[in-house]
């Protein structure tokens, strides 16, 4: 197709163009034939094409039309314009030669502010007011003033100090977490424990309150100088949840408890790490036979506590049972004389009067008499039975008379008339004697030395060794005899087959270990870490006395 | 030449970064066994703690940075690319600094801040991944101008022609010519649409009223319609291009002012927690 393409303004032609192609492209593209440098016209709006005469097509493939919906197909005849956006383009006979002859005039110059443009000039987020910088330093200064400035000015003393204290706001919003509830009634005063602004929280403030709390190690022991310096809060951690400060976690033991004797030369307590798999024998504190307080190990060799009795467990946990006064043969279980004290956590001590009266009486003439000696004082003991064979003789039955003396007679008061001076020697003389046997008789033989060891301090007096029985054999230890109710007794304790007074009943490390794991779970046993048994805060030991010994 | 997203910038240099950041933080953590619990006062927490720091105070450099031109310390891709995946790993390094220790104070407002600038970056990674492309599928080779002009024009040229058909037609090109808006308001921006537009309603009602046209101004009327139907199409590419610049920007106006509100709120934990130490 060989075309002839006028641009012209009214009368006066601007440029004439003669193109010979297939089709006529028609767009804003320098390259197209039908050239319409305009930006309401696309880069190839559409195009004229010879289909026995000239057709303009819009929107077909390949063109590239604003309006791309639009599909348009417009045949193009003389003397009747077409409108393509702003331009008019008017076919015109051709001349000789040529297919088509096209006149192209604008008739909309571009506006310079369009009312449509002007009136849409608002069409980003920032012109329609929304702001990042006003909003950025708004949120920043904010801030700043409530988070930072307002509760600051009371713990740093700036002018507002005042107001920081009295409005709401405050430093609430500086705690990080609640406090445990003994702690909470501070909880809105930090200065409590945050006394001096950018030093972390003092010992002082801590001891305060919890003055009487006992130190890890004796203050003047060889010890304590590894303590120094130590802070309350290298354990404890506040702000940490209602519940604890600390966590009963043997890291913080085992630091330092896992090699005791590289950190202090001569050191008594063993290296313990676990109390499955590293932690020493235990060891026993109990009276040695001076009565001073002594701690030993236990080891390969058994331990003899001298408690200065005679008799052996064994002796009343016989299966047969054992023979009483008045019930026959009795089976005695070890709740007989141990019962639990108020705590349930351990027990009372055995007493004589409670548990050992009842078959062990102190009878010293039971033919005549069911009276019984006091216990506890052998001077008190030999007066009773002194009194009571003076008293037998003097106004003693016939019967009672020969069942005590085991001669024929009876009290001297009983006889007629008065008794002379060599009936009443003969008298005191026979109650004397009898009363001196007796007595020697119950004490060494028959009722003391029966449970105690008793010497003769001389003529008429003797010596009953001090019952030393620990009463626990680790005081410190957080043992409760009630958390252990579901065994029995001789789940642990081998008291049963005790055949020595010496023998001790506390059981080693491996019968706990039968049940006790350590800090890792296993399997069928309870987890076992330090704090199950041991505290942290307990300075004061009883063996640690100025003359306590330790073997 | 392929196109790679910042996302892949250097072969995923930054992404890598990110991964080894994140997981020794997170290795870190569960061998950490600190007396009580962890959180941030432990040497641990205050390494994460400053970490977090200097990471945020690096992440808000970007907001500086990728406003000089001349500078030479690497590209602005390469540091919107290590801008986005250490902003990812920030989350990790601060949940962890936290020890999961939450409350209503300044502590975790600077959290909060913190995870809502992050996620609205990841919202924004998002939209500029998506966007551009859906713009351009709008667009083409035209600009949103050339738009313009061109609605213009349709409106002198409907001005114009209108003149000669009924009145009730008159009015509504009129309407349409006078009262069609493009943006203006926050909604007609974000939604693309205008419930109200003049244009659409004009379209609506034409043809009931045109029907009983006939001859040469039933010529004229199609001629009309069908510029109102141009001029409606080129609204709805123009109100759909408003609409995807907002989404490239709205969340901006998000990530902006909170990274700025986190800025002072980090300053001021890092000082309460140093008074109260």
């Amino acid at each position: 197709m060989k075309a002839h393409i006028v641009h012209r303004a009214g009368e006066r032609v601007l440029s004439r163009r003669t193109v010979d192609a297939n089709w006529l492209r028609v767009g804003r593209n320098a390259s197209c034939e039908v050239h319409l440098p305009d930006p309401r016209i696309a880069l190839e709006q559409g195009m004229i094409v010879d289909r026995e005469g000239l057709v303009y097509l819009e929107g077909e493939s390949g063109s590239q039309n604003i309006t791309r919906k639009t599909v348009s197909a417009t045949r193009i005849q003389v003397g009747v314009p077409l409108e393509i956006g702003p331009y008019r383009i008017e076919s015109k006979a051709p001349s000789e030669g040529f297919d088509a002859a096209l006149a192209i005039e604008l008739m909309r110059p571009v506006e310079a502010a369009s009312d449509f443009a002007t009136r849409t000039s608002r069409r980003t987020l920032a012109s329609v007011g929304l702001s990042k910088r006003g909003v950025a330093w708004g949120l920043a200064v904010l801030v700043v003033l409530v988070f930072l400035l307002l509760p600051a000015g009371r713990v740093l003393d700036l002018p507002w100090s005042q107001a920081s204290q009295t409005l709401p706001l405050g430093d609430r919003f500086w705690n990080p977490g609640a406090l445990m509830l003994a702690h909470q009634p501070v909880q809105a005063r930090c200065a409590t424990c945050h006394d001096k602004p950018f030093e972390a929280v003092r010992n002082g403030a801590c001891l305060e309150c919890h003055a009487s709390l006992g130190r890890h190690v004796a203050t003047d022991s060889a010890a304590a100088p590894m303590f120094a310096g130590a802070r309350c809060t290298g354990c404890h951690s506040e702000h940490k949840g209602v519940k604890s400060t600390h966590r009963d976690s043997d890291g913080v033991c085992v630091d330092c408890h896992r090699n005791l004797s590289g950190r202090m030369a001569g050191i008594e307590s063993g290296d313990a790490s676990d109390f499955a798999r590293g932690h020493p024998p235990f060891r026993l504190t109990f009276p040695g036979g001076d009565g001073v307080l002594e701690r030993v190990r236990q080891g390969a060799k058994p331990i003899l506590e001298p408690t200065n009795l005679v008799f052996p467990h064994a002796l009343h946990l016989d299966a047969k049972g054992v023979k009483s006064p008045g019930r026959g043969r009795v089976r005695l279980e070890c709740a007989s004389c141990h019962a639990p004290d108020a705590s349930k956590r351990a027990f009372e001590p055995v007493s004589m009067a409670k548990h050992c009266q009842e078959c062990h009486r102190l009878e010293f003439e039971p033919a005549v008499t069911s009276r019984e000696v006091p216990h506890g004082d052998p001077a008190a003991a030999a007066t009773v039975v002194e009194e009571f064979y003076a008293n037998l003789a003097l106004k003693g039955t016939p019967d009672s008379f020969q069942k005590a003396f085991g001669v024929p007679g009876q009290g001297i008061l009983r006889r007629a008339g008065d008794p002379s001076a060599t009936d009443r020697q003969g008298a005191l003389a026979l109650a004397a004697r009898k009363a001196k046997r007796v007595t020697a008789e119950m004490v060494e033989v028959r009722t003391c030395g029966t449970c105690h060891r008793v010497s003769r301090a001389g003529e008429g007096e003797w010596k009953v060794a001090p019952v030393r029985a620990a009463a626990t054999w680790m005081p410190h230890a957080r043992f409760d005899h009630k958390a252990h109710a579901q065994s029995k007794c001789g789940d642990c304790h081998a008291s049963a087959r005790s055949k020595a007074a010496t023998d001790i009943s506390m059981p080693t490390i491996t019968t706990c270990r039968k049940c006790h794991a350590g800090s890792q779970p296993t399997k069928d046993k309870v987890m076992s870490n330090c704090m199950l048994c041991h505290g942290f805060h307990d300075a004061t030991h009883p063996w640690l006395g100025a003359d306590a010994k330790r073997r | 030449m392929r196109h790679y997203s910042i996302l892949e910038y250097a072969k995923f240099r930054w992404f890598k970064a990110a991964l080894v950041l994140s997981v020794g933080a997170a290795a870190a953590y569960l061998w950490h066994d600190p007396p009580v619990k962890p959180h941030g006062g432990t040497w641990l927490g205050y390494t994460l703690g400053t970490i977090g720091a200097i990471l945020i105070l690096w992440l808000l450099w970007y907001g500086v940075r990728k406003r000089r031109y001349s500078s030479a310390s690497g590209t602005v891709q390469g540091w919107l690319s290590a801008h986005v995946y250490l902003g990812v790993a920030l989350v990790v390094v601060v949940t962890l600094h936290t020890g999961f220790e939450l409350g209503w104070n300044v502590h975790t407002l600077a959290y909060v801040l913190m995870l809502v600038v992050v996620v609205s970056g990841m919202y924004g990674v998002v939209a500029y991944l998506r966007v551009p492309r859906a713009m351009t599928e709008n667009l083409g080779e035209h600009t949103l101008d050339q738009i313009v002009l061109r609605i213009a024009d349709i409106d002198r040229d409907l001005a114009t022609r209108s003149l000669s058909l009924p009145d009730d037609l008159v009015a509504l090109v009129n309407a349409s010519v006078r009262g069609t808006r493009l943006g203006g308001s926050l909604e007609r921006i974000i939604t693309g649409r205008d419930a109200r537009c003049p244009t659409t309603l004009a379209i609506r009602a034409w043809p009931a009223i045109a029907k009983r046209l006939t001859g040469e101004t039933a010529k004229l009327d199609k001629e009309v319609f069908s510029r109102l139907l141009q001029k409606r199409e080129l609204l709805e590419q123009a109100r759909r291009d408003l609409r995807h610049k907002a989404v490239l920007d709205l969340w901006l106006y998000l990530h902006v002012p909170l990274a700025l509100a986190l800025l002072a709120a980090v300053v001021a934990h890092v000082v309460a927690v140093f008074i109260y130490r």
